[in-house]
């Protein structure tokens, strides 16, 4: 008998991802997806279940799908459309409860996977450089989003510790990039003129979006118990990225920042980074991704260039006029001349 | 400077100097400044154009930096001015420079001082890429509070400073490298002028718990010198509250002269590095032993406190030696 996958969170990009690749597989017999909006339209065998993640309600729908793996992608990292930031808690924290009391209730359950963030290490000055699963809260949780995340990670290890027959799999990944994404992250680095820290220059990983599913998909199949960090290997410094991107820098005064990107923000569309944004590109953070390529068995394709690399070439076809950046005008003068 | 360096720089700015002139006939000749500019460029000499190309190479992102964000052709790039302070500003000598292992990982410990920038770091670096048979970059663990300043955490990340965790530490010595450590910390680099040149405590010891896990060779270094570049006289202690800081350093340049006040005094440097201490013997469960851990702290520390006195005694005079 094959498989039954429940998705939470299926109208999420992710969520959607995940069922268009597990809809190929033979081996699953029933993939149903829940959520409070209806998925995207290309899914062919899904069975959508239109409820809220925070309402009681799941209680009653999840037992009877009879699932054996469920996959939690309602987790959100920033505000959208109809849910505004201060909704983000309650879809995050009280969600996911909801969501454990359902997992209790359906008695064929063997898998829990999750995708968590890795903003549980937070972003600090002087850190270690690759944080490995069990360097989570040793830093102070500083946002509003860092501990969110830390409070849902306490309530599945202690689901996790009652149920020792379900094995639960929380994925912390770092923040995503890919031409059809629409995040603040991406967004933010697609600007024309990309507003810095002065001064500050942080190391970051980030993880190409093919990598954050085939990931997703690898943990679906072969969960491990705990906490497994998604990252590509290596790490990239902003200045570096923005330089493949051919983005020019624009840099502001720390304490600036903030506001001055919101500000920038809601002009052109970037949005407000949630919480976890603004400390993020001044700090930076790494994470070891040893236990996802050895347990898990995915091997991430591309390493923190490669991705940006391959974002930058992705997001280049939509310039309508000819870049000005200084690494190509010198290039074109060079290139001229000879 | 040595001579060489110098006359390479002063060609490269006659060379701009040459561009701009033929940009400026071209533009006198009836040309548009873009087409100017092409002209020029197209008789360029040769090693401006090369720097042209590298520069805008970098521009382009076209360049590595290893997951630490050390970028070695950056660390490349400001090597003159470290160049300098070591063969003019400080005279530096080195000795036993064999004793660092030409690959394979080790641990180089070291007193540390200099209050306002502690530059032994890069001495000690300098005189491994100068005098080592092999030159090979180290890596050196930082005082955290340098890696919440602005430019100063970016420019330590990229010449290869990482913040001092034993993560860091034993992460870098599994990818074998060379890495350096100065257990001391900020009590090192903010004790008193009249304190000169006496070691503080060794922190916990927490240098010998990551060689042992790792199995790494320890190096200690004594550094003569570095303790009259800053001379500590005081403590602004309430400005060190308000900004955080471990300490704010009164030198009698500092802050007295504003920014002439950070540069550094120009004494004569005596750089020792003593014999390896290999620890591979002991296995890496020996890292739980913490009276193994003391022992090994305590004698790496007065190996370093000898050769200290010895190379003071050598050394004679503070600023006058040659």
């Amino acid at each position: 008998m094959g498989r039954r996958v429940v998705i939470i969170g299926i109208a999420t990009h992710w969520g959607a991802q995940l069922a268009r690749r597990l809809e190929r597989d033979p081996g699953i017999d029933y993939i149903a997806g829940i959520d409070s909006s209806a998925p995207p339209a290309d899914l062919e065998r899904t069975d959508f279940i239109e409820a809220d993640i925070r309402s009681p309600l799941l209680s009653r729908l999840l037992p009877g799908t009879e699932a054996d793996t469920i996959v939690h992608c309602g987790i959100l990292w920033y505000a959208e459309a109809g849910k505004p930031e201060r909704v983000l808690h309650d879809v995050n924290v009280i969600g996911t409860l909801q969501l454990l009391a359902a997992c209790e209730r359906t008695k064929t359950l063997e898998r829990l996977v999750v995708r968590g963030s890795a903003a549980i290490y937070g972003c600090e000055g002087a850190t270690p450089y690759f944080f490995t699963e069990r360097m989570a809260r040793t830093l102070p949780l500083r946002t509003r989003f860092q501990r969110d995340i830390s409070e849902l990670e306490a309530y599945i290890e202690n689901f996790a510790r009652r149920h020792s027959g379900v094995v639960c799999c929380t994925l912390r990944y770092q923040p995503e990039i890919g031409p059809d994404l629409d995040t603040p992250l991406v967004r933010y680095l697609q600007l024309p003129v990309v507003p810095t820290q002065l001064g500050w220059d942080p190391r970051l990983q980030l993880l190409h979006a093919d990598d954050a599913t085939g990931a997703l998909e690898a943990a679906t199949r072969s969960p491990v118990r705990g906490a497994v960090n998604v990252a590509p290997s290596g790490s990239i410094s902003l200045s570096h990225i923005l330089r493949l991107m051919r983005r020019p820098a624009l840099p502001i005064p720390h304490p600036l920042f903030g506001p001055a990107l919101e500000r920038l923000g809601r002009q052109i569309g970037a949005g407000p980074l949630y919480g976890d944004g603004v400390r993020l590109l001044r700090f930076g953070r790494g994470v070891d991704n040893t236990r996802l390529t050895e347990e898990i068995g995915f091997a991430p394709r591309f390493d923190a260039e490669a991705a940006v690399r391959d974002f930058a070439t992705m997001s280049r076809g939509r310039r309508i006029a000819p870049s000005i950046h200084p690494g190509d005008l010198v290039g074109r003068v060079v290139g001229a001349a000879r | 400077m040595s001579a060489h360096a110098q006359t390479e720089s002063q060609a490269t700015a006659e060379s701009v100097a040459d561009f701009l002139r033929r940009v400026r006939t071209g533009i006198e000749d009836g040309l548009d400044p873009v087409s100017a500019a092409n002209r020029a460029a197209d008789e360029l000499p040769q090693r401006l154009g090369r720097a042209v190309e590298l520069l805008s190479r970098r521009a382009r992102g076209d360049y590595y930096e290893d997951e630490w964000g050390f970028d070695e052709e950056f660390a490349e790039a400001v090597h003159p001015l470290f160049e300098f302070l070591y063969d003019v500003w400080w005279r530096v000598e080195a000795e036993g420079v064999r004793n660092v292992p030409a690959h394979g990982r080790a641990l180089l410990v070291s007193n540390h001082a200099g209050a306002l920038f502690p530059f032994d770091a890069s001495m000690i670096l300098m005189s491994i890429m100068k005098q080592h048979p092999l030159p090979r970059w180290a890596r050196f663990l930082v005082l955290d509070w340098a890696f919440v300043l602005p430019f100063i955490s970016a420019f330590m990340r990229r010449v290869g400073g990482v913040p001092a965790s034993k993560h860091n530490a034993a992460r870098l010595l599994e990818q074998d490298e060379l890495v350096m450590v100065f257990p001391e910390g900020a009590k090192g680099t903010g004790k008193q002028f009249t304190e000169r040149y006496r070691l503080q405590r060794f922190g916990r010891g927490g240098f010998v718990e990551v060689a042992l896990r790792t199995g790494s060779p320890i190096v200690p270094v004594a550094v003569v010198g570095s303790e009259e570049i800053y001379p500590k006289l005081a403590d602004a202690r309430p400005v060190a509250r308000a900004i955080g800081a471990p300490f704010v350093p009164v030198t009698p340049t500092f802050p007295w002269l504003g920014p002439l006040g950070l540069i550094p005094l120009p004494s004569k440097w005596r750089i020792e590095f003593c014999d390896p201490i290999d620890l591979s013997g002991y296995g890496p469960d020996a890292a739980e032993d913490r009276r193994l851990l003391f022992d090994v702290s305590e004698q790496v520390r007065e190996t370093v406190q000898s050769k200290l006195y010895e190379n003071l005694v050598k050394r004679r005079a503070a600023f006058v030696s040659p």
